[in-house]
């Protein structure tokens, strides 16, 4: 492993447990806060590097520490060798964190940390988020039996489709 | 056996689908209806003689109250916790449990129904939605999502047999959703939807989510571990959904 890229792992890994900490003595993150705690999944860095540039953009609002901290290494790096490096496994009072960067096209394209998930630890640390998967929205015509909106009133239902179904219906 | 009813400011469908007499459907219908315009009656803030109106004018005390009204207020501060505030009968000044007694009023409308023996129905109360048993055609009920900015269109069809499809959206009647930390009209959302097993809570975590812009979908995806999928569209056009959503096939 190059010096540059050890150093990247050790900032990473830093900067988990500092993030890593904060979640744990918190109470279930604030909505403010949310996005941070949404980057840190426990899900492995995806298998494909064209799977992070497909990541939904709502991760791109993601903590702005944490971005920080994973754009340094990549400035100083020029050139990092590509592959997908595992930090030291690192024990704190909660349990063991261990951070796994990959690296592609000289630069550091994505990082995650895994946090305990069993016994004490699990009781302190949020549950793995499960995030929420960025599509296309489609404009689709289809038999229903019923539509879902925001609420209407009596008086623009009459130009509703649950109107027009409640008619052919009726 | 299908029914439209006006009720609570907006219209209420009601579909039943279960094998059962006419005269007997067109009962059950009625009674449904009429919890509904009773609790219109107890609860609607433009009505002046309505309990939650007393209330708010200092009239009646709490303690006062029916048990109905005493339960709203209760499950309202629950959920104003678990929605870190977001969710807030009072985000307008005076109380105002409306958010979440339509919900639960459907909710419990439904319950009613299906101990009086209609196990397969459906009620829309102005796009949200309650649902039980098969369809007609003996399949889960098909519920299309409103597409936020085409009227005629949908963004998704569902597939639902037991549970509640609520929607709220700033494209019906404006930014009428208020963002409470802030006192400003909620931004970043369009329209969010929650499927889960209870139409008042999924109502309440549909309008919290709306009014915190887009930390919702963050928020939101922290409600699938209790049951609760969700499909969101942002005011710029992009779309979320839940791993578990029921999409129909």
């Amino acid at each position: 492993m190059r010096r540059s890229t050890a150093a990247a792992v050790g900032t990473l890994t830093g900067a988990a447990l500092i993030l890593g900490v904060r979640l744990s003595v918190q109470p279930p993150a604030a909505p403010d806060a949310a996005p941070a705690a949404q980057e840190l999944t426990e899900e492995p860095a995806p298998a494909e590097t064209s799977a992070a540039a497909k990541k939904p953009a709502a991760k791109e609002s993601a903590s702005a520490d944490k971005k920080k901290e994973s754009a340094k290494p990549t400035e100083d790096a020029g050139g990092l060798k590509a592959g997908t490096y595992k930090g030291k496994a690192v024990q704190n009072p909660y349990g063991t964190v261990q951070v796994t960067i990959k690296v592609s096209g000289g630069k550091v394209s994505s990082a995650n940390a895994t946090y305990p998930k069993t016994g004490f630890s699990a009781t302190i640390n949020p549950a793995a988020v499960t995030k929420l998967n960025q599509e296309t929205l489609t404009a689709q015509s289809a038999k229903v039996d019923a539509v879902s909106g925001a609420t209407f009133t009596s008086q623009s239902y009459v130009t509703s489709l649950q109107a027009a179904l409640d008619a052919a219906g009726a | 056996m299908r029914h439209v009813e006006q009720v609570m400011g907006t219209v209420v469908s009601i579909e039943l689908a279960d094998d059962l007499p006419e005269p007997r459907l067109r009962e059950l219908i009625d009674s449904a209806c009429a919890w509904l315009h009773e609790v219109d009656a107890r609860f609607s803030t433009y009505k002046e003689d309505s309990e939650v109106s007393r209330l708010q004018r200092r009239e009646v005390d709490l303690a006062d109250c029916s048990d109905d009204v005493r339960l709203v207020l209760e499950r309202c501060a629950d959920l104003w916790r678990e929605t870190d505030g977001y969710f807030d009968a009072y985000a307008k000044g005076p109380l105002d449990p409306s958010g979440y007694v339509k919900g639960w009023s459907v909710e419990v409308a439904s319950a009613r129904l299906a101990a009086a023996g209609s196990t397969r129905h459906h009620l829309n109360a102005g796009g949200d939605i309650r649902m039980r048993g098969a369809a007609p055609d003996g399949k889960p009920w098909r519920v299309g999502i409103r597409h936020p900015w085409q009227a005629d269109k949908l963004a998704w069809v569902l597939a639902v047999s037991e549970g509640a499809v609520a929607t709220s959206g700033t494209y019906e009647r404006g930014a009428h959703v208020w963002n409470p930390r802030t006192g400003a009209p909620a931004t970043g959302l369009r329209s969010v939807t929650v499927v889960g097993p209870d139409l008042a809570v999924a109502d309440a975590y549909a309008t919290a989510a709306l009014a915190m812009g887009e930390p919702g979908l963050a928020w939101l995806a922290k409600r699938v571990a209790e049951g609760y999928e969700s499909a969101a569209v942002t005011e710029d056009g992009r779309a979320f959904t839940s791993p578990g959503l029921p999409v129909a096939p």
